[in-house]
């Protein structure tokens, strides 16, 4: 293979970024907290682009003004952000973060909590949408009952601000694309096939309960008492940076003293809180809450 | 004799070891000068002298992984496009695969491989982010650093395969099922090898400690800066197969503890970001250690 060959199967990755598109990533990264690697710079591109067009602004730079410097800076922003995550909701959406959360997070909860009563997990997924992110735990967590989950209870809190999403979660009815990512053995055991849409199954539903929960609402927030770990994907980003400090501090007094917080994929907490703990996992980041009784606990199992 | 006796005799008498590729030692001699000794020239026909060794190059020095900005056809072009620098790292890549030996070894050669490309890569863009002195020894470091495993695929390639195996059943690090097996790991089999190959000091240090930057007695930091590099490769992805089920806290790891001493920097790194950022070379090491094993 010559070097042209070669170079023609890396893909365009290899075109350098446009300046503009590397400082629009970087306010997105600073403002909302998620982060596009190189190789989503076309996507990201495409997005702007979308915004672009229904402005009438020609080039990138342009956009960056739109973003910045305009007064109407705050609501492109969240326009923009409305394009990045538009269609991220489906069953199965971060895979290595649920067996992160399977494998890694349950036995270690499990094990802080071994001694304390009641054997009663609450998940809490704040921000579930139209419903695919709790009901893809219940199912995760009803598989769990045979291995780590032997003898415990457990609740999927699912919140969300928007009243049609919530209802549309309740009813538990989906098409094709939601559940692309559905493995075949989830689709047997926990969907009803009913006119061309899938039903999520009794069993399933029976552990999720949605509420509308405006996470920005003082009061309602600090109701939500004893969770051992809480999703909140892709929610964060609509959030100005004291709103996002409030939320944040919110979920860490929510959380028992081993919880986890989970955020969407390439969402950071980076100078948000200072209280969290960045741990990796396999294939996914999370937040940790009280380091050091977590070590304490860990050093005084037996070997 | 004990299982451990026995690999160490066969590892001792490494007749079965390959021995380092011709164009690697006086690469890794290069490093120790300062950059403007270098000639431009030596480099070029030191890699030309190798057909193979060209091609792959050249390869390499295509990949957006190197940052290339038009398409390279010659050395030299490579060479002039890319610095000399990068070149000696692309170079260090190649020769490497020579190493590796091919077909049925208990393990996918393009696995190891792939996981010491990113940890190069990984390991040059934090020395870089940190200030770290020498972003390039970083790199051939973090190239050399499993060197062990490249002995234990040679010498017991059907106990290590069992090690492997081990290691991903269980979703534990593979020194930790070596361990177990072979009652040897690959940072000490790497040591001998290294030894043998007589490496700079600073890279005998990173095969033999990385996974215990605390034991290393010399180049410490260089040794905690690949240990870190690792660990993050092996997070993501880019390990050698098994998925370690386990939390890793980089701020509470040794290796942190003992670059912080010199680069108090890292105090408010942003080990998200950095993570992030490594998705890019994920997918690349990826695709480039296909077109180097799979060539069309």
């Amino acid at each position: 293979m010559t070097g042209t060959a070669a170079a023609s199967a890396m893909g365009a990755a290899s075109a350098p970024p446009n300046p503009a598109l590397v400082k629009i990533r970087d306010v997105i990264y600073q403002v909302a907290g998620i982060f596009h690697p190189d190789n989503k710079h076309r996507l990201l591109e495409e997005r702007c682009s979308k915004r672009m067009q229904v402005l009438g602004v020609a080039n990138l730079r342009d956009y960056y003004d739109c973003l910045t410097i305009k007064a109407t800076r705050q609501a492109e922003l969240t326009a923009l952000l409305n394009e990045i995550t538009i269609g991220e909701t489906c069953f199965f959406r971060n895979v290595p973060q649920l067996d992160a959360i399977r494998n890694v997070a349950l036995p270690k909860i499990i094990a802080a909590r071994a001694k304390s009563a009641p054997r009663h997990l609450r998940i809490w997924s704040a921000g579930c949408s139209t419903g695919e992110e709790p009901y893809t735990l219940s199912m995760a967590l009803l598989e769990e009952q045979k291995k780590h989950l032997k003898d415990w209870t457990f609740e999927i809190l699912a919140t969300d601000l928007n009243e049609r999403s919530l209802a549309q979660a309740q009813l538990g009815h989906y098409g094709a694309y939601s559940t692309r990512n559905v493995p075949e053995y989830f689709k047997q055991k926990y969907f009803l096939s009913r006119d061309r849409e899938l039903h999520v199954t009794s069993e399933v539903e029976a552990k999720v309960h949605f509420q509308q929960v405006n996470l920005s609402d003082a009061t309602r927030m600090a109701s939500m008492k004893n969770v051992d770990i809480t999703l909140c994907c892709n929610v964060l980003i609509y959030f100005d940076s004291i709103s996002k400090r409030k939320v944040i501090s919110h979920f860490y007094n929510n959380l028992l003293p081993h919880g986890y917080l989970f955020l969407g994929h390439a969402e950071s907490l980076y100078g948000v809180s200072e209280d969290f703990r960045l741990v990796h996992l396999p294939g996914c980041t999370a937040y940790l809450k009280s380091a050091e009784k977590t070590l304490a606990l860990e050093k005084a199992r037996p070997q | 004799m004990s299982v451990r006796e026995s690999l160490l005799k066969k590892l001792e008498e490494l007749d079965r070891m390959p021995t380092l590729p011709a164009s690697l030692l006086p690469l890794l001699r290069y490093m120790e000068q300062p950059d403007e000794t270098l000639d431009l020239q030596q480099v070029i026909e030191l890699i030309s002298q190798d057909k193979s060794l060209a091609v792959q190059c050249l390869h390499m020095a295509n990949s957006p992984l190197f940052g290339r900005s038009q398409t390279v056809e010659s050395i030299r072009d490579a060479v002039v496009t890319l610095g000399i620098q990068r070149m000696r790292d692309i170079a260090a890549s190649c020769s490497l695969l020579d190493i590796l030996p091919q077909g049925n070894m208990g393990m996918d050669p393009a696995v190891l491989w792939e996981h010491s490309l990113a940890c190069a890569l990984v390991c040059r863009q934090f020395a870089r982010v940190i200030g770290f002195s020498d972003p390039g020894k970083a790199y051939l470091a973090g190239l050399l650093h499993d060197v062990g495993v490249v002995a234990h695929l040679w010498i017991l390639p059907s106990q290590f395969s069992e090690a492997l195996e081990l290691a991903c059943n269980e979703h534990i690090p593979l020194h930790e099922a070596e361990l177990r097996l072979l009652e040897i790991t690959h940072a000490e089999s790497g040591r001998l090898v290294a030894e043998r190959w007589r490496l700079p000091a600073g890279m005998i240090s990173v095969v033999a400690c990385h996974h215990d930057p605390r034991s290393a007695t010399v180049h410490q930091d260089l040794v905690a800066l690949i240990s870190l590099s690792d660990i993050l490769c092996r997070m993501n992805g880019l390990g050698h197969g098994p998925v370690e089920d386990r939390e890793v806290d980089f701020e509470k790891e040794p290796g942190f503890a003992i670059l912080l001493e010199e680069h108090p920097q890292l105090r408010n790194f942003d080990w998200a970001r950095f993570t992030f950022e490594m998705e890019d070379y994920m997918e690349e090491v990826h695709r480039l250690v296909n077109l180097m094993y799979h060539p069309s």
